[in-house]
C-alpha cells in the first residue's frame, strides 16, 4: 500500500523530471540519511558511503528523464544505489587500503584483530564485524530488507529476482549473520 | 503449513508485514513446533540487534556537495536555455557597440558565483525575486564569457589558473595560499570571486576560513562581500559573528551586504 510520504516523494520526483530541480533538494533532505546509513553498512566505509550517496543523487539528476509515472521513488533510488555500489566494489583495489583509525569500529570488512577485540564486549561492534563477514550479496539483500520504506516486492525488483527468492535470500543472510555473530561472541580474546 | 514455509515467513512475521490470515498460520505452526519456535526467537533477536545498530550520520560536506551538484545542474539547464537568447542578443547588439560589456560581465559572473556558492553550501538565503534577477543575468553569461573574458589576456589567464586550481581535489599549501592571495589582492572582481568559489572545497581548513574572514572587511566589492558571507555561513564559522556585527553596525556598508550579514548572524 502506498503511503502519503511515498506519494509525496513520487510527486517531487515527477516535478524534478519536469524541470523543477529545487524539488531534488527536498528529496535529498528526506532520504540521504537512510541511504547513507544503508551504504555505510554495505561498504563498511563512511567515506565511500558518502561518495556513493553523492553519486546516487547525481545520477538521479542525470537520469531524471527516465523516471516513470508509476512506481516508487525509494525503490528507484535504491536501484540506482545498488548500481553505484557495484561500481564502487568493482573499482575498489584488492590491495591494502589506508583507513582512518577513527573509522575502524565501523569498518565491516576487517577481520577480527587485537584492536577490534578490545571492543568485543560491544554488541554493536561485534554485529558490525559479523555483517562485514557476510558475502556482499547476502549483506545487500539483508540490508535492503531492513529498510522500512521498501516492501519485499520492491526489494525483489531491485535485486531482479522473484519475491519468493528475495524472501529466501534475506532469511538465509539473516541466519548467516546470526551464526557469524554467535561465533564472534564465543571467540576468545586475543 | 510445513517448517520451510514457516521459516520463509519468519522475518515478515517479526516485522508485522504479513496479512492476518498468513500471520495466524505461521504463529500456529510456531506454537506447535519447538524447532521453529527456537528458530523464530533467534531470528527475532538477531533482527532486533541489527535494527538497533546506530545509524551513521554523514558529514555536513555531503549536503554541500549535493546541493552544489543541484545548482550546477540548474546552471547547466539555464545555460542551455540562455545560450540561444544570448546569441540572438549578440546579433542585435552588433549594431550598437556602445553596449557595456564590462559591468554586465561582472554582474553575470558574480551572479553565477552567488547562485552556485549560495546553494552549494545548502543555505537557501536568496529570495525568489533575487533568484529571478540572478537568473536573467546568468542567461547572458555564456556569451559574455566567450566575447570578453577569454579574449582578455591577463585576467583570462588568471581566471584559468584559478579554475584549474579549483579542480585539484587535494591541493598543496602553495595552491591554497595562492587562492587566498588571489581572493585578497587580485584587481579583478571575477578572479576574486572565482578564487573564493575554488576555496569552498577547502572550507574545512582553518586557514581558508580565517583568510576569508580577514578579507571580508577590506573587500571593495559588495558582490564579493556577499559571497564571502555566504561562504562563512556555509562553513559554520562562528568566529565570523563579531566581524559580521561590525559590518552590520557600519553605516558605510552596502545595503545588500548588511542584509546578508544580518541573515548570517541569525544562522550562525
Amino acid at each position: 500500500m502506498e503511503t502519503s510520504a511515498q506519494s509525496s516523494d513520487h510527486k517531487l520526483m515527477l516535478a524534478v523530471r519536469d524541470g523543477d530541480l529545487n524539488c531534488m533538494g527536498e528529496l535529498f533532505e528526506r532520504h540521504h540519511g537512510p541511504l547513507f546509513g544503508y551504504l555505510t553498512k554495505l561498504t563498511g566505509d563512511r567515506t565511500a558511503a558518502e561518495d556513493i550517496t553523492q553519486i546516487v543523487f547525481q545520477r538521479m539528476l542525470k537520469y531524471r528523464h527516465t523516471y516513470r509515472d508509476v512506481g516508487s521513488f525509494t525503490a528507484w533510488m535504491y536501484h540506482l544505489a545498488r548500481r553505484c555500489a557495484s561500481d564502487h566494489f568493482r573499482r575498489s583495489s584488492p590491495g591494502p587500503v589506508a583507513v582512518d583509525p577513527s573509522e575502524l569500529e565501523g569498518h565491516a570488512d576487517e577481520s577480527r584483530r587485537a584492536d577490534e577485540s578490545a571492543a568485543s564486549n560491544d554488541d554493536h561492534a561485534l554485529l558490525r564485524l559479523a555483517l562485514g563477514r557476510l558475502d556482499r550479496d547476502d549483506r545487500e539483500v539483508l540490508l535492503l530488507s531492513r529498510l522500512q520504506e521498501l516492501s519485499f516486492a520492491e526489494v525483489a525488483g531491485i535485486l531482479e529476482c522473484s519475491v519468493g527468492a528475495a524472501r529466501v535470500r534475506a532469511h538465509r543472510a539473516l541466519r548467516s549473520l546470526r551464526d557469524h555473530y554467535i561465533r564472534l561472541q564465543k571467540e576468545p580474546l586475543t | 503449513m510445513n517448517c520451510q514455509s514457516c521459516i520463509d515467513r519468519m522475518v515478515e512475521l517479526a516485522d508485522a508485514k504479513l496479512d492476518e490470515e498468513t500471520a495466524s498460520q505461521v504463529r500456529a505452526h510456531i506454537d506447535g513446533c519447538a524447532g521453529c519456535r527456537r528458530e523464530y526467537e533467534s531470528i527475532r533477536r538477531t533482527l532486533e540487534a541489527l535494527d538497533a545498530l546506530p545509524a551513521a550520520a554523514p558529514s555536513h560536506r555531503l549536503r554541500a556537495r549535493v546541493m552544489g551538484d543541484i545548482e550546477t545542474e540548474k546552471l547547466t539547464q539555464l545555460g542551455h536555455a540562455g545560450w540561444a537568447s544570448s546569441i540572438r542578443a549578440a546579433a542585435d547588439s552588433r549594431r550598437d557597440r556602445r553596449f557595456a560589456w564590462g559591468p554586465l560581465l561582472l554582474q553575470a559572473l558574480g551572479a553565477c558565483a552567488l547562485v552556485a556558492m549560495g546553494f552549494a553550501v545548502g543555505e537557501r538565503t536568496a529570495t525568489q525575486r533575487q533568484l529571478a534577477e540572478l537568473r536573467v543575468k546568468v542567461d547572458t553569461m555564456g556569451q559574455l564569457v566567450e566575447q570578453s573574458v577569454l579574449q582578455k589576456g591577463a585576467t583570462g589567464d588568471r581566471l584559468e589558473t584559478i579554475l584549474a586550481a579549483g579542480k585539484a581535489r587535494k591541493p598543496d599549501e602553495r595552491v591554497i595560499d595562492g587562492l587566498i592571495n588571489s581572493m585578497a589582492f587580485d584587481t579583478s572582481v571575477n578572479v576574486r570571486l572565482n578564487a573564493l568559489n575554488a576555496l569552498y572545497m577547502h572550507a574545512d581548513q582553518d586557514v581558508v576560513r580565517a583568510g576569508v574572514l580577514a578579507c571580508l572587511p577590506r573587500e571593495s566589492s559588495p558582490l564579493v562581500q556577499v559571497a564571502m558571507i555566504d561562504f562563512l555561513v556555509a562553513s559554520r564559522d562562528r568566529e565570523a559573528a563579531p566581524e559580521l556585527r561590525k559590518l552590520l553596525a557600519d553605516d558605510k556598508t552596502d545595503t545588500d551586504v548588511r542584509e546578508s550579514a544580518r541573515r548570517a548572524i541569525e544562522q550562525l
